[in-house]
């Protein structure tokens, strides 16, 4: 590495919660100028250690050196003081408040002059190559977009570190190109960057230093440079070899599972798609045309306005009001946090959440055998920490989307309507879900919606190209002049 | 209709709005904060009490006043303690505060029943006086109307162009990104308590130094229900607040007028005008809510573990 002193030298860091050590001694040095990536499976401790340099979490132990002087930052504000910032996997911005309010929050100043405040922003934007209407609203902007402006709040408060966890989760690929001009321009205008992330190729491709962590501890830091291959880096993190491939069974689609047709709605327009028993189509398109609302039409929480939907031969109002639709359809929903789990149930609670037949007896909940089975499910899935009294909140985000699809699978469902069911997951988990959609197809139907492409490529049978709330062609996916047109049909060309 | 009947109505809508409006936007400002206070009612009844007895023993009205706000504040701080100390649910403290107002104003102001106090009578302004319409209607007014309107612009002008008017709606809308933001979020809502409760005190004291100026029990009669339904109304905007809280005392001076001048209405069923407004402006207000008006965080209190 460079010989310039670290800006951040993290020095024993440890801290505990209960039983597990989420961080247990960590020595890192992060230095100016310089793009260091985070890695590490589900639950290694990445994010605890970035919450303790941002101030949110408090070390049990150890100490944080800023340019060589230790500090210890009991909250937020003392890290940014001290220069240090970090974009939440969250987003933690004000929905009802525009751009520039959003950056001005917590800026010392006493009269806000409108106009000011947004020419500052729209400056500072320009310096970074980042894109953004100073007065728009939150609420208005795209993940893309809200992503810039947790960037610019950093970078309008003289930021030199700037921490971001999983940045490219919520991103679309031209999205995340963007991000990474800006990264750059960042780093080359002497920022630290620190980066959590569970792609590889994004690794490969942005950062300068990566340190791996494996079960709270530092397992390996090393220059980027050093690296051979993203095989290479995947097998000193999971320590065996992840070769991210899967055996796809040749397609023998049975009865029709799903049936949608000419499906208009809010955002969706004269939707047509089947989906058989044995194979999975995958919905593919960039992020907000149209994905949501047909996932919410399928799963009952909107009613289709015009046209068909059948649901395991079924129409959707007797579908979702006559029959007892448990253990036939799984949603696995991209909000894991909001929709799939409650946060403060722990997690036999959360495992009945959507399953409940044998574990009930007339009115009683057989919690015991529950435990038994939702502890089993834990092992099966190696979904850490293996205990069953903790509440949901306290999972990590990638153990807690293997909880999810621990419980849905469970149901066997016959009609699964997984959407982003890899995001935020390690390679090693990616690999086993997609194993376990691959099984899963043998007894349901899979709507897969995703915005991987390589995601998409490797589990369907068919693809659904989505744009401006229409499909605009399905095709086989060994439809090679097709796949060659996919960028064009995502754009909206007709096929 | 004619004139006679309208100008003084008018005027009195806005003698009647004005306590309302003063404890609208007092709520204005906590609900901004993230807090929910439902004691509206018992802060105005113990303000109303502070300041005739304050202004009886020491014949200074504007004291009075001025204590009626710290009054407000003190009963407000027992909201504040309750939910930002110890998490405890905004509804039922809220209610429980009203309670305790009134009944607190009840029991001390019963040996004042029947009493008078010097309070603000309408100021003179001879040449603007003169202006047609105007001059009957708003610029006779008493001293604290003109105050009441000048906290209008004053409230938006702190919510919306200082920075802790910035960091105090953040506190009520994701408390979490302002803490995020380095801010001391429990300090804004302590603010937001504070200073609300100060405003329903005022809007108290008018009615006990300026609306009349002889004491009764159950004076606030309502209008503290009425802000914390005006609140939604408005569209947690200031500026509607005047509106709003000058549609309610019309309605309150005409009903009051229609059984002066004997009509063959009931007079229950005038008494109930005003509250029955509050029913049809809630449900308007519902239907035209788009939703994004309320304060995200509101009611919701803040977990420092979190
Ligand atoms: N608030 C908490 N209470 C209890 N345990 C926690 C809490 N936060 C994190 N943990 C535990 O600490 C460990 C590390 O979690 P952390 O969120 O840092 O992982 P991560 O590396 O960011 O994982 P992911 O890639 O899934 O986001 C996990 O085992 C997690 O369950
Ligand atoms: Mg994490």
């Amino acid at each position: 590495m460079n010989g310039s002193p670290p800006v951040v030298r993290l020095d024993g860091i440890t801290k505990r919660y209960g039983a597990v050590a989420a961080n247990q001694d960590i020595r890192l040095d992060i230095h100016s100028g310089r793009i260091h990536a985070l890695l590490g499976e589900n639950g290694a401790g990445k994010s605890t250690l970035m919450g303790i340099l941002s101030g949110m979490v408090q070390p049990d132990s150890g100490r944080i050196l800023i340019d060589g002087q230790p500090r210890a930052f009991r909250s937020a504000r003392e890290a940014i003081t001290a220069g240090i910032g970090m974009v939440y996997q969250h987003f933690m911005l004000v929905k009802a408040m525009t751009v520039a309010e959003n950056v001005f929050l917590g800026y010392p100043g006493v009269l806000l002059n409108r106009r000011r405040m947004e020419e500052t922003v729209a400056q500072l934007a320009r310096r970074f190559g980042l894109d953004i209407d100073p007065a728009a609203r939150i609420g208005t902007l795209s993940m893309g977009e809200r992503q810039r402006v947790e960037i610019l709040k950093l970078l309008f408060r003289d930021s030199r570190v700037l921490i971001f966890d999983e940045p490219t989760s919520v991103l679309t690929p031209r999205e995340s190109e963007h991000l990474f001009d800006a990264l750059r321009r960042m780093a080359a205008q002497g920022k630290a960057i620190v980066f959590i992330t569970h792609k590889l190729d994004e690794v490969m491709a942005l950062s300068d230093d990566i340190t791996i962590l494996r079960r709270g501890s530092v397992i390996e830091g090393l220059a980027t440079t050093a690296v051979t291959s993203k095989h290479e880096l995947a097998r000193r993190m999971v320590g065996r070899d992840v070769l991210l491939q899967v055996q796809r069974e040749p397609y023998e689609p049975r009865q029709l599972v799903l049936r949608v047709d000419g499906l208009s709605n809010a955002g969706l327009r004269d939707i047509r798609l089947e989906v058989r028993q044995g194979e999975i189509l995958g919905v593919v398109g960039v992020a907000g045309n149209g994905q949501k609302p047909l996932v919410e039409a399928i799963c009952g929480l909107t009613a289709p306005a015009a046209g068909v939907v059948r649901i395991l031969g079924e129409d959707w109002h007797r579908f979702y009001t006559h029959r007892r639709w448990d253990g036939n359809l799984a949603y696995i929903p991209e909000d894991r946090r909001g929709l799939a789990t409650c946060r403060n149930l722990d997690l036999v609670d959360n495992f009945l959440l959507t399953t409940r037949q044998g574990f009930c007896r007339g009115p009683w909940l057989l919690r015991r055998r529950a435990t038994r089975k939702a502890l089993r499910l834990i092992r099966d899935f190696a979904i850490q920490p293996a205990d069953t009294r903790i509440s949901a909140r306290q999972l990590s985000g990638g153990n807690l989307q293997k909880l999810v699809l621990a419980r849905e699978f469970f149901r066997r469902p016959r009609l699964i309507v997984a959407e982003q069911p890899t995001q935020g997951l390690d390679i090693a988990a990616i690999q086993d879900v997609w194993n376990l959609l691959l099984n899963a197809r043998k007894a349901a139907g899979i709507l897969l919606i995703t915005g991987d492409l390589t995601e998409a490529l490797m589990l369907a049978d068919r693809l659904a190209v989505m744009s401006a709330g229409r499909i605009v062609d399905t095709f086989p996916v060994d439809d090679a002049d097709k796949l060659d047109r996919i960028g064009l049909m995502m754009a909206g060309s007709a096929a | 209709m004619n004139g006679e009947f309208f100008i003084p109505l008018l005027a009195a809508a806005i003698q009647s709005g004005t306590p309302i409006l003063f404890a609208t936007l007092g709520e204005i400002l906590t609900e901004k904060s993230g807090v929910i206070n439902l004691g509206v009612e018992g802060m105005m009844v113990v303000g109303a009490l502070a300041a005739f007895w304050i202004a009886q023993s020491t014949g200074a009205p504007l004291l009075a006043f001025l204590i009626a706000g710290v009054a407000g504040s003190l009963l407000a701080g027992i909201h504040g303690a309750v939910c930002l100390w110890f998490r405890g649910n905004q509804v039922v403290s809220g209610l429980a505060l009203t309670i305790l107002g009134t009944g607190l104003a009840d029991f001390l102001g019963t040996p004042l029943i029947g009493q008078s106090a010097p309070g603000f009578g309408p100021v003179h302004l001879p040449t603007l006086a003169a202006i047609p319409i105007l001059g009957p209607v708003i610029l006779t007014q008493d001293l604290l109307v003109y105050i009441s309107l000048l906290c209008a612009p004053l409230l938006w002008v702190f919510l919306y162009k200082t920075r802790w008017g910035l960091a105090l709606r953040s506190a009520g809308e994701f408390p979490e990104a302002a803490a995020a933001a380095g801010l001391n979020v429990v300090a804004y809502r302590w603010l937001g308590v504070l200073a609300g409760g100060a405003l329903a005190g005022w809007g108290g004291a008018y009615l006990s130094l300026a609306y009349t100026h002889l004491w009764t029990n159950g004076m606030s009669a309502g209008r503290g229900w009425i802000a914390v339904a005006l609140v939604i109304f408005a569209f947690w905007r200031p500026g509607r607040a005047i509106a709003g809280a000058y549609l309610f005392g019309g309605v309150m001076a005409l009903q009051l007028r229609l059984q002066a001048a004997g009509t063959h209405w009931p007079s229950s069923i005038l008494l109930m005008l005003p509250y029955a407004l509050t029913v049809v402006v809630l449900v308007l207000a519902a239907r035209l809510e788009r939703g994004s008006e309320a304060p995200a965080a509101l009611g919701i209190n803040i977990d420092p573990h979190e």
